[in-house]
């Protein structure tokens, strides 16, 4: 500067000044303690103008700056009176006009030969301009927690500021290293800023990065934006950018990811859970058509078979001994097709679950061992039986009469799986479960719920089945025998009885190895009782006093129900509905001894008659016949209580023994 | 961190830094002697902390290890000086003072007197001038070339430091183009600090006078 002052006059200087867009140079003589400043300084500082050689005091040097920062520009000016080489401070300036100006001023210190300050020279440059822009900025990057940088490759430092310093946990500075920027990243992440003069330019800046914050080591994401600024000759590249912290967003997204994929696993399950129960509800649904189907037929077809059964039976027992053999062998056939067409229908109730169960407390052992002598005949020599149950076998609570019929059916089926012959075992054990056995694909049998049973297993060693033919036994008609040899309801038929019972069953196969059934039965709380129901074997004869009252919508079946009872020496009297039978057990001076009614008629069901016909004649016997009773005298598939039923189709010695039985108790 | 009775105000700040600052350009003027070229430095800001988290703030901005020059200070404040470089500067530094026409192997050789010496007319003047500045004097040690990582420099240990204060320096050198950067750090008890502190408001006082 003192040469520039010493080669250049005043005008020119004054020249050069304006266009460095300076708004005040000064010249302090600190040896003669004078200011000198130009027209501009002058001005700004409001200082007389007519005679700007003369200098001033150097207390004028203060005297326009702002009170607030006139403290800080004293001491910074003692040091450059003291010997300090450089002065650069920015200060506010009130110019006369009272506008408050941002000035930056530059200045230097001139030393004589023994090192003594002897002159203070410098430049006003008015940057208030600049300062708004720099505390808008300011406010835009604290305010929006934005950082800024800027790096030219090949430098090893990159001017940031304040707030990209905060960001990364990182002492506030201007310029910071790029290792030191760098360092804060996590293991494993790219590099914010790009480093060694040898690395290519990045294509953008956007990106993403994970840090552990210098200052508290927490692991935040910072988000880089900005550009790559090249320059004019394509040998370097510049990097303008900024970053911001993004962890709350990161996190957000996270716990959002997370949500969707537990989302879409729930919905998986739900889903999952869906279909099973519609699959449920279809089997149900499959189930209840064909029961009402089936029960529908049956109901019909038991009535048609009573007939038929009623009049072979009375054709057979008026047949003279000396009659043509040939008629009594056609009758007795007759007979046993009619007895298998009711067998048949009988299945189709039981699969369904329709049949009606009378439950009493049974002894396994006992019951197997009655069994006996009828599974010999049943199963082939080729095949060994053995028959295992404990005395310690709990009473059961099942229909015995359709327990023995499921195990048969069991038996006839394992015969059938071993036509070259092999081994039979039944054996009964006491089963507690804890939990509800769950149905799985090689246990079709359904849920079997926690509680006490007892396990009667048909185990043989015949040819065994695959998992696909496993999925399918219980389906109703489903059968691998041959056409003509099986109705396919055997299974479905013990299945029904099962679930009916309260217990349920399970099947364990596979091809060449066997099959083991398991039928579970509710352990009962009752003592067994003894088997004293057991069918009288003659009919037994009635006399005319005792008088029953046959009520049945059917013309034929009641025709040869009253028949039947008649040639049994019962006194009889018939009505073909509810309302008519009232009347006569109004107007019959005799007393009726027994109601013997149909439980599925128009109008007024059989139940309905019983009732009122009881209020009428308290303690009146009452016995139903049916060959589907629809639920009518049932609930939850047994018999109500007291009610007493002759399943339809009935033989003359079935009516016979259950009517006695009645009058007689 | 820093106790309240040695915390500097921002006016004491500036009073120190540019008592500093007439330091260092002593320094410069003399170092301009020693090399025959333009030498300028300047402190543009001083901070009080404490020596951890000096050792911090110096391990942030240098990951290389560090080469510093030591003086130890006493009077009516006292205390250790050290002025700092990354050691890659200091090797800069040695051929900017002795004229960068020694070989490689000669600068290594120059390079532990040329930092002392260094050192020693940038700590000196620094603190003989805010020794004159504040119109009291201080006794310095001769000086002592140190190696090593910031947490050695400030001696922070296991137990977490003695408790004692870093006055800390940025500085910028900048010698016949070459850039260098180093720190000064003095790092004082609290006592001393408290004295410094009362003798800056002095200094203040007379210079500001009516506008403070």
């Amino acid at each position: 500067m003192p040469e520039l002052r010493e080669s250049l006059n005043q005008d020119q200087l004054r020249a050069v000044l304006a266009a460095a867009g300076a708004s005040g140079s000064w010249d302090w003589d600190i040896v003669g303690e004078r200011l000198y400043v130009d027209y501009r300084f002058a001005e700004l500082y409001a200082l007389p103008g007519d005679d700007l050689s003369a200098g001033f005091e150097t207390s004028a040097f203060f005297r326009a700056i702002h009170p607030e920062d006139r403290p800080r520009i004293r001491i910074a000016v003692a040091g450059m009176l003291a010997g300090a080489a450089l002065f650069s401070k920015e200060f506010r300036v009130i110019s006369p006009s009272g506008a408050v100006l941002w000035m930056h001023g530059r200045g230097q210190s001139h030393l004589d030969e023994d090192d003594q300050p002897v002159r203070f020279t410098g430049l006003l440059v008015d940057v208030t301009e600049r300062k708004r822009t720099e505390e808008r900025l300011r406010i835009a990057q604290s305010a929006g927690g934005v950082g800024t940088f800027e790096y030219s490759d090949g430098f090893a430092t990159v001017s940031v500021s304040s707030e990209f310093c905060r960001l990364l946990g990182l002492h506030p500075a201007d310029r910071l290293p790029v290792r030191t920027i760098n360092a804060v990243l996590c293991e494993g992440e790219p590099l914010l800023i790009p480093e060694g003069s040898q690395a290519a330019p990045p294509d953008s800046l956007g990106g993403e990065f994970q840090v552990c914050r210098g200052e508290d080591r927490e692991r935040r994401w910072i988000a880089r934006r900005g550009e790559v600024l090249r320059d004019a000759d394509g040998s370097g590249y510049r990097l303008l950018g900024v970053i911001y912290d993004v962890t709350y967003a990161k996190l957000q997204e996270a716990a959002l990811r997370d949500l969707n994929d537990t989302l879409e696993h729930r919905v998986a399950m739900e889903v999952a859970e869906r279909r099973q129960a519609e699959e449920a509800l279809r089997q149900a649904q499959k189930m209840e058509a064909v029961g009402q189907l089936t029960g529908g037929i049956a109901h019909d077809f038991n009535n048609l078979l009573t007939i038929i059964m009623g009049s072979v039976d009375m054709a057979i027992r008026r047949t003279e001994s000396s009659a043509d053999p040939r008629i009594r062998r056609a009758l007795d056939n007759a007979m046993k097709g009619a007895e298998r067409a009711a067998a048949l229908t009988h299945r189709l109730l039981a699969f369904s679950r329709r049949q009606p169960l009378d439950p009493r407390a049974v002894n396994v052992p006992e019951l197997l061992a009655g069994m006996s002598d009828l599974l010999l005949r049943t199963i082939t020599e080729a095949i060994a039986i053995t028959v295992d149950a404990s005395d310690e076998i709990w009473t059961i609570e099942a229909d015995p009469h359709q327990l023995e019929n499921a195990l048969l059916n069991l038996a006839v089926n394992a015969r059938d799986a071993m036509p070259e012959g092999g081994a039979l075992r039944i054996t009964a054990r006491n089963r507690s479960l804890s939990d509800t056995a769950a149905a799985s694909p090689t246990d079709p049998g359904g849920e079997i719920p926690a509680g006490d049973y007892v396990a009667i297993d048909v185990v043989d060693t015949g040819t065994g089945m695959d998992e696909t033919t496993l999925g399918q036994v219980f389906d109703p008609f489903f059968t691998t025998k041959e056409v003509g040899k099986g109705t396919g309801l055997g299974l479905s038929m013990v299945y029904g009885f099962a679930k009916q019972s309260g217990g349920g069953i399970q099947i364990a196969s596979r091809p060449g190895a066997g099959t083991c059934v398991s039928l579970y039965l509710p352990r009962s709380i009752a003592e067994a009782e003894q088997s004293s129901d057991q069918l009288i074997a003659s009919a037994e004869m009635g006399s005319p006093s005792e008088t029953i009252l046959v009520v049945e919508d059917d013309d034929d079946v009641r025709a040869y129900t009253v028949g039947a009872l008649r040639d049994l020496g019962y006194g009889v009297i018939e009505a073909h509905d509810g309302a008519s039978a009232l009347g006569m057990l109004a107007r019959h001076e005799q007393p009726i001894r027994l109601l013997m009614t149909d439980v599925v008629m128009p109008r007024m069901s059989g139940s309905e008659l019983a009732f009122l016909a009881r209020e009428r004649q308290a303690g009146l016997a009452v016995l139903f016949t049916s060959g589907y009773t629809r639920d009518a005298i049932m609930h939850g598939g047994r018999l109500d209580e007291g009610v007493e039923l002759l399943p339809k189709p009935f033989t003359m010695k079935n009516l016979a023994s259950k009517v006695r039985e009645l009058l007689d108790r | 961190m820093t106790p309240e009775q040695v915390e500097l105000s921002e006016l004491e700040r500036d009073a120190l830094t540019e008592i500093v600052n007439i330091g260092v350009s002593r320094a410069a003027s003399s170092l301009r002697k020693m090399i025959g070229d333009q030498v300028l430095l300047s402190v543009p800001s001083i901070e009080v902390v404490s020596q951890s988290r000096a050792a911090r703030l110096i391990s942030e901005r240098e990951v290389v290890d560090l080469v510093a020059v030591r003086q130890d200070f006493s009077g009516p404040f006292s205390g250790r000086a050290l002025l700092i470089f990354p050691e890659t500067n200091s090797l800069e530094l040695v051929r900017a003072v002795t004229g960068g026409e020694l070989s490689a192997e000669e600068v290594l050789e120059m390079e532990h007197e040329a930092l002392a010496e260094t050192g020693n007319v940038i700590l000196n003047s620094c603190l003989a001038t805010m020794a004159n500045m504040l119109r009291r004097s201080l006794t310095m040690t001769i000086p002592e070339v140190l190696r090593g990582n910031g947490a050695m420099l400030f001696e922070v240990d296991e137990r977490g430091g003695n408790g004692g204060l870093v006055l800390f320096l940025y500085i910028d050198f900048a010698v016949r183009m070459r850039d260098i950067r180093g720190y000064i750090a003095m790092l004082m008890d609290i006592p001393s600090l408290a004295t410094l502190k009362e003798l800056l408001d002095e200094f203040i006082a007379g210079v500001v006078g009516d506008d403070a």
